[in-house]
């Protein structure tokens, strides 16, 4: 009978059995390469929100700080969004004209709060406080990044439970004292990883890892 | 907050609470800021005219489950808009969570983030509020603290500086939450079909009332619910000036006339008795559950509680009933007697007791129908006078006034009357009766025609009101029928015009504590779908309907201080409000005369012998359902779900029977029998139920109901009331069973009623003993406890927990316990713990994290019953934690036994595993339906889980992370008290303590240290965090069973 | 080439006192009677049993989808018992995939001649049972979906790994790698029969695609040679395999704390169960088979009757374990074990399952003991069936009647299955059936090879026996 298959048949087969592994591994391999990747954790992302709202005239030029606003963010759980009263405080006297101001004062006027748009979120199954994180000296930039140089402000860090856990492991890096928490230039003068220890000693540190430190 | 030993604490929560009622006064609901709250704070305090918003409120609530969403959530805070999207996510379920979790493809959703437009300043977004309020059921007020979250009240507590509640709440207080969020409420003011405006309700009220004015008010009527509050007596008086014939006829059928007549028999006038249990040594019970219901239960709870400590000064409670209650089954003794022989036995009693004491001689004589355990009751009687002034009889709500008139006459006569002793009297708030008597009155006069208008203000009354008087059959004669409630229920179904009523939590007024101290009734919220004030409907009568609740209510207190400037008035009134009660305005107890008792002789005389000559047959005995009171609780479904405290029984009532009757008359438990009574007959399922009285059948009211409007409550169980006449309203013979044949398949949690069903030689989860037992110290009872407890050998080296700053542990008293429920409906509100409804409870697969087992020893006929609270108990070496493939269950560094919902795959593994089965699965999707309005009433705290997670008690982890990150902020270390789990701080009895193992003066590290202290499943060496201590009883020597 | 002489079959080894292939049979005969199922075409009685299989196959689909879209609610569990049908069936299919593996690899090692015949339909046995046991442990889990991947160790973002410590993070190794060593032995076996299969075939597609499977072999020396020493090498691997996977789906009980599940016996005693049903469900299937695919000469009674053999001496092993389980609660003095062995096992509610048990799998296989019975088709046949409930039925009394009463009498509660578990059950019957009737469809259900092999060496045994020296002819 006709020869169905030849030698080069052989060949053929080991590549295609090796390709079919390789591909395997890959794709796993893939996936995981593709989770860590900031795309996959929507950062570097700058979100569209519906009032031009820009960080780095606030903060850089106007030197407010960042609790004038979040001002909730040492006593409770909640940083919490500024009320439209607030942005009135001000712009009530200053830019009072400004068309770019209108959905402010409209929010005031009609009573209806303004709709932003979720920038920095952990899941609801994680309960994460701000009060303790900032009086125990970590600093905003540590989660949220640069937002001082945030034209329209996107995820700076992770946030993903590797994420926490990388400091709650190991918080010296990332601790400062109490009074600079908002500073977004602060570096630790002198080895960090002393400061660090120093400070945790200072301010009490004691980072817990149990599962309902954030999981309740 | 509740811990007396802990003033400081309780000062700095009153300065949080101080300044909140302006909160609620204005902007209760933030996001719906109204005209009212954005004019300034100043003018706002006049709360903006209601019935604007109403119209507008009417336009919107079309699609009113909606009206819920759009009116607030979002606005709350992100952390409400959290609850909700919460909600997105649980419904997440499959890949895209999936990958979310690893971090992996699903790219963050578009979420909104809706701040506040104005701030309310005292609020912190994330931070609870607590506000103190009141809430009065039958008529008394108990005192609450309520938990906010973002002006969404998510938690209920017991006021610890009210008289009557000291801390405390009840099941049916607990499950008020779930109330308020209930979408089956009525949402509409309706006229016939039609939806109607407040205003024009209060324009044709202002119209009809001056027309009735022309004839004083001939054919008006209000049928309300028996009430303390000082604001409605004040209406009810001016509307009664206004219209002089006009009647107000209060009705509830669980009040009875009999506790205002007895006192009146014995004392000349109508008197409230009021029983100081913490001064009582022997306590006979005479069908008086008052640990089980009623508005004493709190205050008497505790108080009993408190003396249970084994020793000299440890009390002894008697108790005389036909059916098992929660105050059964703590009794030292219990006389199982049928309902209609207790007046025979009160009898016998003052015969007894005639001997010895010469003031009751003259009762001695009275007319008995049945013969006694004499042993019992000379023992009993002894041991009443040997505690003369210490002792206490109470007679039961469920007795004829001839029993109340002897319990009355032997504490007089027993001195236990009086200040400083164990009785006082109280002027009875209400005026007239409240029982059958006055209802029948009010329907006399609709049959002959003499009702134009009826304002029913009292809950449901066609459901509860006795069947003969055939108020569905009349309601309709009357031209004008206005009805006040929560729901459309079968009242609704039959009235022009349906008000919806607030919810305590959504109205302003003011309430009357049993001992008259008045707590003023503020709100938490605004109502959620536009409901009125009954004191706004009464109001209305008065031209004053466009006045708010508020108003209300402000005006008549600031009318009560004459002359007070209202700077002055509104500094009492913000502490009022902060404080939760009125300081000096408990009523004074009545200094009674004596007793004649010659007279009282006569007049019972004939009475008992009326009573004693009842027909034969068996007994039909009524009670009030422990979960569902009078059925207006129907439609709660956490209290739908909630374990009869003796039978365990849920989503039902039952013909509660006793094992030898149900024999005798050949059924068993499941069989559906007709009840007939007299003419009438309904059908219902038998249950028997251990201790119950012989030839006697107990069913329970408040099932079967049929309101179109409530879909929890339709068709569970069946209609006792359909059988229920006014002139039996609890007891009557002449009761007949008869076999229709079907079967009936109960959803009970608790199948087995011993400790060892099986006759298995295993030591007794709950462990009891006798008070002589346990003062000697070398009792076989110490011995066995001394087995169970203390480490034991083992070859691993146990972790050391005494170095961690917090080990946290916690003991229960089984000697407190009463299965009063509180804790079980406190967990599952704190939780978010899903209801998993009848048929899934039938399957053995209810949520609630803390459970009372109940176990009955001794003879069915005639058992002891011991209630054994057991939720997660924290095992330092947990079974379940090694078997989970995920790590989904592990240790803290603190030794709690943590569950990380998120990470359950659902193995169920650790469940299998656990010894104790304390872990709770969610089968199905239970949470992903919840309403908008559901959502609101979560805890924010804490993760509503999905299906397919395995969940438990954790200690309210929530409360000891929040409590922990307080602390440390301020720098301090958590103070023994100031911390309490939901169950802890729920129970009346306090027999739940938690706290440090490593504190050594907390609380609960002494109870570890007791000498009734013993670990559950100790022999397993699962090292338990949760000790439990040994119940002991207090057994009269000359009762001691002879064995 | 000569038929062989009938001397031939009389072997000199009194272990095997019959012949294991009956009548005269040549190289091409063989190839002819076992490659015939193959080439003819499917019979009406075919047809019939697959259709029945794919409805039951069906009934599996509906189960998996409504218990996905319902959750662990749509079957009958609840809290205490937590695990039922679906673990139920996941140790009884494992157990029954024991056969394949044993008869394989043990015996191959142990030169039991008598296995090559049903080697390879025991094999692929293993692999279908293997394949039905797989689904229930992910299918069992609330949240199917994580358990996929939760339970593989790999560095995640979460920075968490799976718990080691449990037994069911065991199992997913052990069964994965059974089922992968399971496959590769099958496969291997198959792979000359497929080429055999190549060049017997007509149409040239299936010459291809048989062609493909068949991995070019050309029957060289240096094939066999090369084939021989890695199927031993894959007998090797697989031998501990036999004894770990079972042992270690065993501690998922035995590392627990409730009584009935708490026992060390538990390894031993769950392999010998294992080959216990293995066996018997090779033989209800074996029985149809040789009757319908001709192969009587091949798989002979004396197969049948050392197949007995085996379950007689298993089910005593696993009536031991019984015994011993109730010597233990008494000699312990546990009382909860006791409870749990003396009164819930004989009295409780669920006493009917565990007396079936105790007559199918203690009772039932004693009557092997008779060689009447061993050498009777019939008899084989419906014992086997029994012994496959029976089985169930232990598992059953080990996972639910355990569970359903444990510590605290407060918490006891009863058990009954919904029809999702029941056709989840009949389900896996009809995916394993489907499977099964596929393979004698499309592959040799005898390793022909081996057999061949087989008559080659009984042919030179009898050479030698007549003539004294003198190589047979090799194929």
């Amino acid at each position: 009978m006709s020869l169905l298959f030849r030698p080069r048949h052989n060949t053929l087969a080991q590549i295609s059995l090796f390709v079919v592994a390789a591909g395997a591994l890959g794709g796993l391999g893939g996936l995981m390469v593709y989770a860590r990747t900031p795309y996959a954790r929507g950062m570097q992302d700058p979100i569209e929100q519906p009032i031009q709202f820009d960080h780095r005239h606030h903060t850089r030029d106007e030197g407010i700080d960042c609790r004038y606003c979040h001002n909730t963010v040492d006593k409770s759980p909640s940083a919490s969004i500024p009320p439209t009263q607030l942005c009135l405080n001000c712009h009530s006297q200053i830019w009072n004209k400004s068309p770019l101001l209108d959905p402010v004062r409209r929010s005031f006027i009609d009573n209806k709060p303004i709709e932003w748009r979720r920038v920095n979120k952990v899941p609801e199954f994680v309960f994460f406080n701000h009060a303790i994180h900032v009086n125990k000296g970590v600093g905003c930039v540590s989660c949220h990044g640069r937002v001082d140089l945030m034209p329209a402000v996107e995820k700076g860090e992770p946030l993903t439970m590797g994420f926490c856990l990388d400091c709650h492991r190991h918080p010296e890096k990332n601790l400062r004292p109490v009074s600079e928490v908002v500073n977004m230039d602060w570096k630790p003068d002198g080895d960090p990883e002393e400061t660090g220890k120093a400070l945790a000693e200072e301010n009490h540190v004691h980072t817990r890892t149990s599962c309902t430190t954030c999981h309740r | 907050m509740s811990c007396d030993d802990n003033k400081e604490a309780r000062a700095k929560d009153r300065q949080k609470r101080r300044s909140l009622p302006i909160v609620t006064a204005e902007t209760p609901r933030p996001s719906t800021a109204t005209a009212a709250q954005a004019a300034p704070r100043q003018s706002s305090r006049v709360a903006a005219p209601r019935y604007w918003r109403s119209i507008e409120e009417r336009e919107a609530a079309k699609a009113i489950a909606l009206g819920a969403v759009n009116e607030f959530p979002p606005g709350a805070d992100e952390l409400a808009e959290g609850s909700v999207s919460r909600r997105g996510f649980m419904q997440l379920l499959g890949a895209s969570t999936a990958l979310a979790t690893v971090g992996a493809a699903c790219r963050k959703p578009n979420e909104k983030i809706v701040p506040f437009v104005r701030r309310p300043e005292e609020l912190t977004p994330g931070n609870p509020l607590h506000f103190a309020t009141a809430y009065a059921l039958e008529g008394f007020a108990s005192g609450l603290l309520a938990t906010s979250h973002e002006g969404r009240p998510t938690k209920i507590e017991g006021n610890p500086d009210h008289p009557e509640t000291l801390g405390g709440t009840t099941a049916i207080e607990q499950a008020l939450i779930l109330g308020l969020y209930d979408d089956d409420r009525a949402k509409v003011l309706r006229r016939g079909g039609e939806s109607t405006a407040w205003r024009t309700f209060l324009e044709d009220t202002k119209a009809r009332a001056q027309r009735l004015e022309a004839n004083k008010g001939a054919g008006l009527r209000f049928l309300v619910e028996p009430s303390a509050s000082p604001l409605l007596g004040d209406l009810r008086r001016r509307i009664l000036a206004r219209f002089p014939m006009a009647k107000f006829v209060s009705y509830s059928s669980t009040t009875s006339d009999g506790a205002a007549e007895g006192p009146r028999l014995a004392f000349g006038q109508p008197l409230v008795a009021r029983h100081d249990l913490d001064k009582a040594k022997v306590i006979l019970s005479l069908d008086a559950d008052f640990l089980g219901e009623g508005p004493e239960l709190p205050r008497a709870t505790r108080a009993f509680a408190a003396r249970r400590a084994p020793g000299p000064e440890m009390n002894r409670l008697y108790v005389v009933e036909p059916a098992l209650t929660g105050t059964g089954a703590m009794a030292d003794h219990r006389l199982r007697l049928r309902g209609t022989d207790i007046p025979s036995f009160a009898a016998a009693l003052v015969a007894e007791l005639a001997t010895d004491t010469p003031a009751l001689a003259p009762l001695a004589g009275l007319p008995k129908s049945a013969s006694f355990d004499q042993r019992w009751i000379r023992a009993l009687a002894h041991d009443l006078q040997r505690s003369r002034g210490s002792s206490v009889v109470i007679a039961g709500r469920r007795q004829p006034a001839a029993v109340h008139a002897l319990a009355a006459a032997i504490n007089a006569a027993l001195g236990n009357v009086g200040a400083g002793s164990t009785v006082t009297y109280l002027l009875s708030p209400f005026d007239g009766s409240s029982g059958p008597k006055a209802l029948g009155a009010l329907v006399e006069d609709i049959a002959a025609g003499g009702v134009d208008t009826l304002v029913i203000t009292a809950s449901n009354p066609v459901y509860t009101a006795p069947v003969d008087f055939k108020l569905a059959q009349l309601l309709p004669r009357v031209p004008t029928t206005i009805y006040h409630g929560v729901y459309e229920d079968e009242t609704a179904a039959l009235c022009g015009t349906m008000i919806p009523a607030t919810h305590p939590l959504e109205t302003w007024g003011d309430a009357r504590a049993l001992d008259g101290t008045v707590s003023i009734i503020q709100p938490l919220i605004t109502p959620l779908w536009g409901a009125f004030a009954e004191t706004q409907v009464l109001a209305a009568f008065l031209d004053e309907g466009d006045v708010s609740a508020h108003e209300l209510v402000r005006r008549y207190w600031f009318g009560q201080r004459p002359g007070n400037q209202a700077a002055a008035f509104d500094a009492a009134w913000e502490k009022w409000l902060a404080d939760g009660v009125l300081p000096g305005t408990a009523a004074q107890p009545v200094t009674v005369p004596a007793v004649d008792g010659q007279a009282l002789a006569t007049v019972i005389g004939t009475q008992l012998a009326a009573l004693t000559a009842k027909a034969d047959g068996l007994e039909l005995g009524f009670v009030n359902d422990q979960r569902l009171h009078d059925g207006r609780f129907a439609n709660n479904a956490w209290l739908q779900e909630l374990p009869h405290s003796i039978t365990k029984h849920t989503w039902d009532n039952a013909v509660m029977i006793s094992e030898a009757t149900a024999k005798a008359q050949g059924f068993e438990t499941g069989d559906v029998v007709a009840l007939q009574y007299r003419d009438r007959s309904v059908e219902g399922p038998i249950l028997i139920v251990p201790g119950h009285a012989d030839d006697a059948v107990t069913v329970a009211l408040g099932h079967g109901r049929e309101g179109t409007g409530e879909s929890i409550a339709k068709g569970v169980g069946f209609n006792a009331g359909a059988i229920r006449t006014s002139d039996a309203p609890w007891y009557d013979r002449g009761l007949k069973l008869a076999r229709t044949g079907d079967e009936h398949k109960f959803a009970i949690t608790q199948t087995q009623w011993t400790m060892s069903p099986d006759g298995r030689k295993s030591p007794p989860p709950a462990v009891d003993a006798t008070l002589a037992e346990f003062l000697n110290d070398g009792s076989k009872f110490h011995e066995d406890l001394e087995e169970r407890r203390g480490p034991l050998p083992t070859i691993h080296e146990p972790v050391d927990y005494s170095h961690v700053q917090y080990k946290w542990g916690m003991s229960i008293d089984l000697n407190k316990c009463t299965g009063c429920n509180a804790c079980v409906v406190a967990c599952q509100a704190e939780n978010n713990i899903p209801v998993v409804g009848k048929e899934n409870v039938r399957k053995g697969r209810h949520m609630q994290w803390i459970r009372i087992d109940r176990y009955f020893t001794g003879p069915v006929a005639d058992p002891e019953v011991i209630n054994q609270p057991l939720g997660c108990v924290q095992c330092e070496t947990a079974p379940c934690e090694y078997v989970c493939p995920v790590n989904a269950t592990v240790h803290s560094d603190e030794g709690l036994n943590e569950m990380a919902y998120n990470r359950c795959i659902g193995t169920r593994y650790c469940s299998n595993n656990c010894p104790y089965k304390v872990r709770r699965f969610n089968f199905l999707d239970y949470t992903s339906e919840y309403t908008a309005a559901r959502m609101m009433g979560t805890n924010p705290d804490v993760t509503v889980r999905a299906r397919g997670v395995m969940e438990k008690c954790t200690y309210c982890v929530q409360r000891i992370e929040r409590k922990r990150i307080d602390t440390r902020i301020a720098g301090r270390d958590i103070k023994d008290g100031e911390l309490e789990t939901a169950c802890q701080q729920g129970c009346p009895a306090r027999a739940i303590e938690f706290g440090s193992l490593n504190d050594p003066n907390a609380k609960v590290t002494r109870l570890h240290a007791d000498a009734r202290r013993y670990d559950l499943l100790h022999e397993i060496g699962t090292r338990p965090r949760t000790a439990y201590l040994a119940r002991v009883r207090n057994i009269n020597p000359d009762l001691a069973k002879v064995d | 080439m000569s038929a062989a002489p009938s001397s031939a079959n009389v072997s000199r080894d009194p272990l095997e006192p019959t012949v294991l292939i009956e009548g005269a049979q040549t190289d091409q005969s063989l190839n002819d009677s076992l490659l015939n199922h193959v080439w003819r075409g499917a019979g009406r009685g075919w047809w019939m049993l697959f259709g029945c299989a794919l409805s039951a196959l069906g009934l599996l689909l509906i189960g998996i989808t409504y218990t996905l879209y319902k959750g662990i609610g749509a079957w009958g569990n609840n809290i205490p018992v937590g695990w039922a049908f679906g673990i139920i069936n996941f140790v009884w299919w494992i157990g029954i995939g024991h056969a394949g593996t044993l008869i394989s690899a043990i015996l191959l090692l142990l030169q039991q001649k008598w296995r090559t015949s049903i080697n390879r339909f025991a094999e692929a046995m293993t692999l279908f049972a293997v394949i039905c046991a797989l689904l229930f442990p992910l299918l069992h889990t609330g949240r199917p979906w994580f358990a996929a991947y939760w339970l593989m160790p790999y560095p995640s973002v979460q920075g968490i790994w799976p718990q080691f410590k449990s037994p069911l993070t065991w199992d997913v190794f052990a069964v994965s790698t059974y089922f992968t060593i399971s496959l590769l032995f099958w496969y291997l076996g198959l792979v000359p029969d497929l080429a055999s299969l190549r060049d017997s075939s007509k149409s040239r597609t299936k010459r291809i695609v048989y062609g493909i499977f068949a991995l070019g072999w050309r029957g060289s020396g240096r094939h066999w040679s090369e084939y021989k020493w890695s199927y031993l090498l894959l007998a090797g691997l697989s031998t501990p395999l036999v004894l770990s996977v079972h042992t270690i789906v065993s501690f998922d009980f035995a590392v627990s704390v409730i009584p009935g599940w708490h026992t060390t016996i538990f390894p031993p005693y769950f392999v010998a169960g294992a080959v216990f049903s293995g066996f018997a469900m090779v033989a209800t299937w074996m029985i149809p088979a040789r009757q319908f695919l001709g192969l009587k000469h091949v798989v002979t009674i004396k197969h049948l009757e050392n197949m007995c053999k085996v379950m007689l001496a298993t089910g005593m092993m696993v009536t031991y374990g019984y015994i011993m389980e109730h010597f233990i609660a008494w000699y312990s003095g546990n009382p909860y074990e006791q409870g749990q062995f003396f009164k819930t096992r004989w009295h409780g509610p669920m006493q009917g399952i565990f007396l079936t048990m105790v007559f199918c799998n203690c009772v039932v296989p004693q009557i092997f003991w008779f060689k009447k019975a061993r050498t009777h088709v019939g008899v084989i046949w419906f014992a086997s069936i029994l012994i496959n409930v029976g089985m169930w039925c232990e598992r059953f009394n080990i996972v639910v009647t355990s569970l359903h009463r444990d510590f605290l009498p407060s918490s006891w509660q009863n058990y009954a299955p919904t029809w999702v578990d029941i056709s989840l059950f009949i389900g896996t019957i009809g995916l394993f059936s489907t499977l099964f009737l596929l393979f004698l469809k499309f592959v040799p259900a005898v390793a022909i090879t081996e057999v061949k092999e087989l008559r080659h060496e009984m042919e030179h045994e009898a050479h030698h026996a007549s003539v004294g020296g003198g190589a047979g002819a090799h194929g």
